[in-house]
């Protein structure tokens, strides 16, 4: 098979001139991902039998979308020295992926492919198309993304008046504004997002007074909440917040569909308006 | 001024900037249309965010505040010491440590009385120890030594109890508890609160006769028929319980224990008896006042315990300079 040609490639790997032909044409067949994105891209595009390793944020039931099929898989924690035994012919990396290491691993002849962190849908379809053709996965990128595009274009509920408004507030009051995915999920489901009506551009706090005088129809409850406590989460059970009215409706949506842009992100709206078609003020 | 009419003075004062600490948010709701919504029995946004988020911080910046400036009048005439003060000795880091154990553990979820329990139990400690190390002839130079180490412990321990926490917010909240806010808390906490605080205020407002005694020698004062042993317990429950149930629902607010009794000093004539009303007036409205001036717009919200640690720590530097002949 493929693999065993590519562990010989990858052993002469010092050599990179001597392989540096095959490598243009043949896809990766040992990538290594070191950001959580990367992780869930790398084994929708490719799967199991190309993936040398992923990082240690795939396993985290709390941010990645395919953890529970990943407990096979090895992991890294990112440092160069694990990542180059394994020979990867394509590491994945994120924009703010530790920088030291990923100079040292280009250095050192491996190729690099450096995710950025997309915004909106435009963003994911572009990142997912990228990936896919460093891959040599094209035919299965351009399916994620006709999935994607077909759960987006499942008719939004019909509202009479202006659009609900929507939040996703965090523990300590922490959410996100215009310019996030965060956003751009809100605005496909049809809501308005409160923080960035409140001015917010990117990630930010929003207090629990513009919270009350908002009067979000959905807030987006964190799923994975821890259970010990801590003050930030008692914000989100101030009572100013917990009277009839305060809130529509709490919908809890998996951290991870936000965590990260990819196709499953339009899950997220589809959760969105399940909500609101069940009608958003109990 | 006259020492009669300066608790009259310092009352209207609190009232004033009571009334400013509910007119100031982020969000721009009006006292007025609050006021007028709640008289009429409508459950409008402005008379939510009036009746349950600016409320709960005006009332409990009146409490924290007249129980710091209460407690440091009380602490600097038992110690005699004119450095003594809640946060400088160390009896407020160790309430936040009592608070923080109560609440991280998840003992305050399910029993909610364990949260002032805690923060007066690690206050009353904390007194025990200093009255231990520095309280019977130490001069002002033990004082303040055993004052930074109790709160370095604290603080230290504090950390580490957060450290311990399983919640990965758990370690960040530590400026809460080191440096104190009045932020978002509920009626909840008032409740959980003014019941202790009260009967703090009640033991130490009733030292004052015997206070004055003191100022002579412990030698005059007994002759003068003051119980010293239970003077010392008065003051020490009365710190503890007042302190320990503030601090569990603000955090550490330093230094108005210490500036409030100073500034009043000079206005009611130099005796410790009639210092303590007035301090806790003035507390009140020192807190109460760095509570507004942390909401004023532009960036984000600062601690409490930053803006009273910018006006307090000069000030107890300029007092320790003042004091450093004496001290000798």
């Amino acid at each position: 098979m493929a693999r065993g040609w590519m562990g010989v490639c990858g052993l002469v790997l010092a050599f990179a001139a001597l392989c540096g032909g095959a490598h243009a044409a043949a896809p990766p067949q040992r990538i290594v991902s070191l950001n959580l994105c990367g992780d869930q891209l790398a084994w929708m595009l490719a799967g199991r039998g190309r993936i040398a390793a992923l990082s240690h944020l795939a396993r985290s039931a709390e941010l990645s979308y395919v953890a529970p099929q990943v407990a096979d898989v090895p992991i890294v924690q990112g440092a160069a020295e694990e990542i180059l035994p394994l020979a990867p012919d394509l590491v994945l990396a994120g924009r703010y992926t530790a920088k030291p290491t990923v100079a040292f691993l280009r250095a050192k002849g491996v190729p690099i492919l450096e995710l950025s962190i997309p915004q909106d849908f435009a963003g994911i379809r572009d990142q997912v198309r990228r990936v896919a053709r460093a891959l040599g996965e094209e035919p299965r990128g351009e399916a994620l993304i006709a999935a994607m595009d077909a759960a987006l274009a499942e008719p939004a509920q019909r509202h009479d008046g202006p659009r609900p408004v929507g939040v996703a507030w965090q523990a300590g009051g922490f959410t996100a504004g215009a310019g996030t995915l965060t956003d751009a999920v809100l605005d496909a489901a049809g809501l308005d997002n409160l923080a960035t009506r409140s001015g917010l551009k990117g990630h930010g706090y929003l207090t629990l007074e513009a919270m009350v005088a908002g009067r979000p129809d959905v807030l987006i409850a964190d799923a994975a909440l821890p259970t010990q406590p801590s003050l930030r989460q008692a914000l989100l059970q101030h009572p100013a917040l917990a009277r009839p009215g305060a809130l529509g409706r709490r919908v809890t949506v998996p951290a991870p569909l936000l965590a990260c842009g990819t196709p499953a992100t339009a899950e997220a709206v589809r959760l969105l308006r399940a909500a609101l078609a069940e009608g958003t003020r109990p | 001024m006259s020492a009669r009419l300066l608790p009259g003075a310092l009352a209207l004062l609190v009232l004033a900037l009571f009334v400013g600490s509910l007119s100031v948010g982020p969000s721009a709701v009006g006292l007025g249309t609050a006021l007028t919504d709640l008289l009429a029995g409508a459950d409008t946004t402005a008379a939510v965010i009036v009746a349950e988020i600016r409320l709960p911080r005006a009332l409990l910046g009146v409490g924290v505040g007249a129980t710091l400036g209460l407690a440091g009048a009380a602490l600097q005439g038992l110690l005699r010491n004119p450095l003594a003060e809640p946060g400088v000795v160390g009896v407020s880091p160790f309430a936040a440590l009592g608070a923080v154990i109560a609440f991280y553990s998840g003992l305050s979820g399910t029993f909610a009385l364990a949260l002032p329990l805690g923060g007066i139990l690690g206050a009353l400690l904390a007194v025990a120890l200093l009255y231990a190390l520095a309280g019977r002839g130490g001069g002002m130079l033990t004082l303040v030594l055993a004052g930074m180490a109790l709160s370095s412990l604290a603080g230290a321990l504090t950390s580490l109890a957060l450290s311990l926490s399983p919640n990965p917010f758990a370690l960040a909240e530590i400026v809460f508890w080191l440096l104190g806010s009045l932020a978002d808390r509920s009626l909840t906490h008032v409740w959980l609160a003014v019941p202790f605080m009260a009967v703090g205020w009640a033991l130490l407002l009733t030292a004052g006769r015997h206070l004055d005694a003191l100022t002579l020698g412990e030698l005059t004062a007994r002759s003068l028929g003051v119980d010293l042993g239970r003077l010392r317990l008065r003051i020490v429950l009365g710190t503890a319980l007042a302190v320990g149930a503030a601090v569990a629902v603000s955090g550490t607010i330093g230094f108005v224990g210490l500036i409030v009794p100073h500034l009043v000093r000079p206005l009611v004539g130099w005796q410790p008896g009639r210092l303590l009303l007035p301090s806790a007036l003035g507390g009140a409205a020192l807190t109460l006042a760095a509570d507004i001036a942390v909401r004023l717009p532009g960036g984000a919200e600062l601690k409490l315990g930053v803006v009273t640690a910018l006006i307090g720590a000069p000030f107890f530097l300029a007092l320790v300079l003042r004091t450093r002949g004496s001290a000798a």
